[in-house]
């Protein structure tokens, strides 16, 4: 793994090994981003971020508001052009990578298993609807329209589409941002079985309960990555004792060196 | 699924959902309305219908294809559903050609249908006369007529094409909406003002009038109906313009409006920036 731009927290290795059986020492990652950079109407958003995100395991990027995760997904997941820098999948198939965006909508006025029946239709193999909406716990709605699903079914709609086709990564984009509390657990053990299903899952949260379930914790902070590690070294190298702790210790020296900047302008 | 599967799929999705939307139903019906009561007011024939119901059709399938496709696309960019399809294997062109088709097939139905009824009224009301055509005692045949329905679907295929295109130029329903109904304006009325202006102001001369008309859909359509049904009957001379000229006017205002859609739908990302390559091969070199 690699983020040179980062806080080095892997020093905290040897404290914390590795098991054996880590997944993400099977082979070599899956995505690899160089030297990314990129900026909105001449404001940086991302600068310098080399990033490696290997095989089946799953990689959560937390940040605060505006620190880029959005843009970081887009970058990695093809469909935005970074200013600088470039970004290569390690993927065979018809379908490289699954994306959610954040608050996905479908057409209101077709039911989940028409929704599932179109996208399974772009693929080049059969898809089975049922048991791919059995995975996401979608199974008792597949007749509903959409329009008539709540925010936590449309965001299971949303990795339903994500997962068909079985991509080998998965990127989610805030996945669970304004669900009530049970939903939002609902939707990250759907997350979570996702990610025990041999595939690699890279999603931005806010939410540090979906973090937890993380291989890997990458922060981010202003553009640039802050801190890189399993949620154990985070909170090894940051002494805090949760990982939210572990969050604010990591981007508050940030915060201090913008707060001081600012005061000295 | 093979490329023109996926192309399908799309289709089908489009066509789906205009059957499951009441407002393309009532606009439908609208059309078809004033269709029908302008032709059971006509008389005397097919080509005196088609005079008839040409600047009517002239007037209204612009706002009726455009309120057909002006959203199309933007059902998709609006709530980031496009942002998935993106990763499905579905180019730029099967997905803007599929929607364009799913919603074409509607448009027809719609803009077509009307007008064939319409035939149906002209034996009953035969002999009430016209007063504009009215030196030919057939009146014209069935065949002319047709001509004008296919011109007329044509018609509608092009306009469609701009408001597709409109759709993904907009990133904003308010925006898209804007954007339609200055196109509606630019095709009813405002290519016509341009003419007569370049015309008046001596910017044009007669020989350059027919490329003109040929530049503007309503223009080249109306030059179409004028020329290869109008004319055939008509007494006297009619200026239509060229219909090689305005036939290939409006395949322009076609290739080009889907062209655009299809380069601005979504933003290619070069393979040096964004590259799939096969797990096994060796890191490729820039």
């Amino acid at each position: 793994m690699t983020a040179e731009s980062a806080e080095d927290v892997d020093s905290a290795d040897e404290a914390a090994p590795t098991p054996a059986t880590d997944p993400r020492k099977s082979g070599p990652p899956i995505v690899t981003a160089e030297g990314i950079a990129h900026a909105f109407d001449g404001v940086t958003v991302l600068e310098g971020i080399d990033l490696d995100v290997d095989a089946r395991s799953m990689t959560a990027l937390v940040g605060p508001n505006g620190s880029g995760k959005t843009t970081l997904l887009r970058i990695l997941a093809g469909l935005l052009a970074p200013a600088d820098g470039r970004v290569r999948v390690r993927a065979t198939g018809q379908r490289p990578l699954g994306f959610l965006p954040q608050e996905p909508t479908f057409r209101g006025r077709f039911t989940v298993g028409e929704t599932i029946d179109f996208y399974a239709e772009l693929l080049e193999t059969s898809v089975d609807r049922d048991a791919v909406l059995e995975r996401v716990g979608l199974d008792v709605v597949t007749g509903r329209r959409v329009d008539a699903l709540s925010g936590g079914m449309l965001r299971l709609l949303g990795l339903a589409v994500a997962m068909l086709g079985d991509p080998p990564l998965v990127v989610l984009d805030e996945p669970a941002s304004g669900l009530d509390p049970k939903i939002r657990a609902h939707v990250f053990e759907a997350i979570g079985r996702l990610a025990d299903e041999d595939r690699a899952v890279l999603l931005a949260t806010h939410h540090l309960q979906g973090a937890e379930l993380a291989d890997r914790v990458l922060v981010l902070d202003r553009g640039t990555v802050v801190a890189d590690g399993p949620p154990e070294e985070l909170l090894a190298a940051t002494g805090a004792d949760s990982l939210e702790a572990a969050f604010l210790e990591s981007v508050s020296e940030g915060l201090a060196v913008q707060a001081g900047t600012e005061g000295s302008e | 699924m093979s490329r023109a599967g996926r192309l399908l799929a799309v289709v089908d999705r489009e066509v789906a959902t205009v059957l499951r939307a009441r407002a393309y139903a009532v606009v439908g019906l609208g059309y078809a309305a004033i269709v029908l009561g302008l032709g059971w007011q006509s008389g005397g024939g097919f080509v005196p219908l088609t005079v008839d119901l040409l600047t009517p059709v002239e007037l209204l399938v612009p706002p009726v294809a455009t309120a057909f496709g002006y959203r199309a696309v933007l059902e998709d960019t609006e709530g980031k559903e496009i942002e998935a399809l993106r990763t499905y294997p579905l180019s730029r062109l099967s997905y803007v050609l599929g929607v364009y088709l799913g919603r074409l097939a509607a448009v027809l139905v719609v803009v077509v249908t009307p007008l064939l009824l319409a035939a149906l009224l002209v034996p009953g009301t035969a002999g009430q006369g016209s007063g504009v055509v009215a030196s030919h005692e057939a009146a014209g045949t069935v065949l002319l007529y047709l001509r004008f329905v296919v011109l007329s679907a044509v018609f509608a295929a092009v306009v469609l094409a701009a408001a597709v295109a409109v759709s993904t130029v907009a990133r904003t329903g308010r925006a898209a909406l804007a954007l339609a109904v200055v196109l509606v304006v630019v095709l009813v009325i405002g290519a016509d003002l341009g003419i007569v202006a370049s015309l008046a102001g001596g910017l044009v001369g007669d020989e350059g009038l027919a490329l003109l008309i040929a530049a503007s859909p309503a223009s080249a359509f109306r030059g179409l109906v004028l020329g290869t049904v109008v004319s055939v009957v008509a007494s006297e001379t009619v200026r239509a313009g060229s219909a090689i000229a305005n036939g290939l006017g409006l395949g322009a205002w076609l290739v080009g409006s889907l062209a655009v859609a299809v380069v601005t739908v979504w933003p290619t990302v070069g393979e040096y920036a964004w590259q799939v390559v096969d797990p096994g091969a060796d890191e490729p070199d820039d």
